[in-house]
């Protein structure tokens, strides 16, 4: 699955570690999202679609395969 | 940490009574001391597993779930192996001893994989005494107990094993300050 999580990141000017703390999950977790080798639960995706005010869909995207 | 450095003193220290005890309860609670703190142990692992995240909870998962299957097929090819009289295993003691730490191990090492797979090191130094620190403290204890079974109990064989410890954990400390270090350089 690819996603946006890390252009949205820049966007906020925040650190991975800020961006964990936001959404109560570890550094790992996001930096494993954001280069696509975790794809989040369907709770946590909805966290971070809250926090960045978008739809799930507009920020995560099936991917080839 | 603290429960590990008890259960490494009762089983070099106090376990060992329990073979030349005598009175049968006395004998069971020298060899049932060790229990607790990895009961303990056990349950601080649950405790973190509690509280950290999804993927971490998935590494977690993928551990437990390996070294189950792991020491599960071991124990079944060695099961038929001595059924068939082909390998002589020592069912009452050793063999069962050697289940908890094989899981724990094979635990660790999968989980690592795991999260190495997933981005992270597996062994991320998230609380505020570093590994390295935290190796050499054990190995130190691992050194006091050496020297006090050396001058006090003079069994030299418990003694080197623990001096053995000691020296594998200063290598492990030796690593993991090393890779601090380096991840430092990184950053700066």
């Amino acid at each position: 699955m690819n996603n946006r999580l890390r252009e949205l990141r820049d966007r906020h000017s925040w650190s991975q570690g800020e961006l964990a703390d936001r959404l109560d999950v570890s550094r790992q977790t996001v930096n494993a999202i954001e280069t696509g080798k975790y794809d989040p639960s369907l709770p946590l995706a909805f966290r971070i679609a809250k926090l960045f005010h978008m739809s799930i869909e507009s920020i995560f995207e099936p991917g080839k395969g | 940490m603290a429960a590990m450095a008890i259960y490494v003193i009762i089983m070099m220290m106090i376990w060992p009574l329990a073979r030349a005890e005598s009175n049968v309860w006395l004998k069971a609670v020298y060899a049932l001391a060790p229990v607790p703190p990895m009961i303990y142990v056990i349950w601080l692992m649950a405790q973190r597993i509690m509280r950290s995240d999804e993927l971490e909870q998935r590494t977690h998962m993928i551990g437990l779930g390996v070294s189950a299957a792991v020491v599960s097929v071991i124990s079944l090819i060695s099961g038929f192996l001595a059924a068939a009289n082909v390998l002589t295993l020592d069912a009452t003691s050793t063999i069962l001893l050697w289940i908890f730490p094989l899981l724990m191990f094979t635990y660790g090492g999968v989980r690592t994989y795991a999260a190495r797979r997933y981005g992270s090191s597996g062994c991320e130094e998230d609380d505020a005494m570093p590994l390295y620190i935290r190796f050499l403290v054990v190995a130190g204890l691992f050194c006091a107990i050496g020297a006090y079974i050396y001058f006090h109990a003079h069994d030299e064989r418990a003694s080197s094993f623990a001096l053995g410890m000691a020296s594998a954990l200063v290598v492990g400390a030796i690593y993991f300050a090393v890779r601090r270090w380096r991840k430092r350089r990184a950053v700066e």
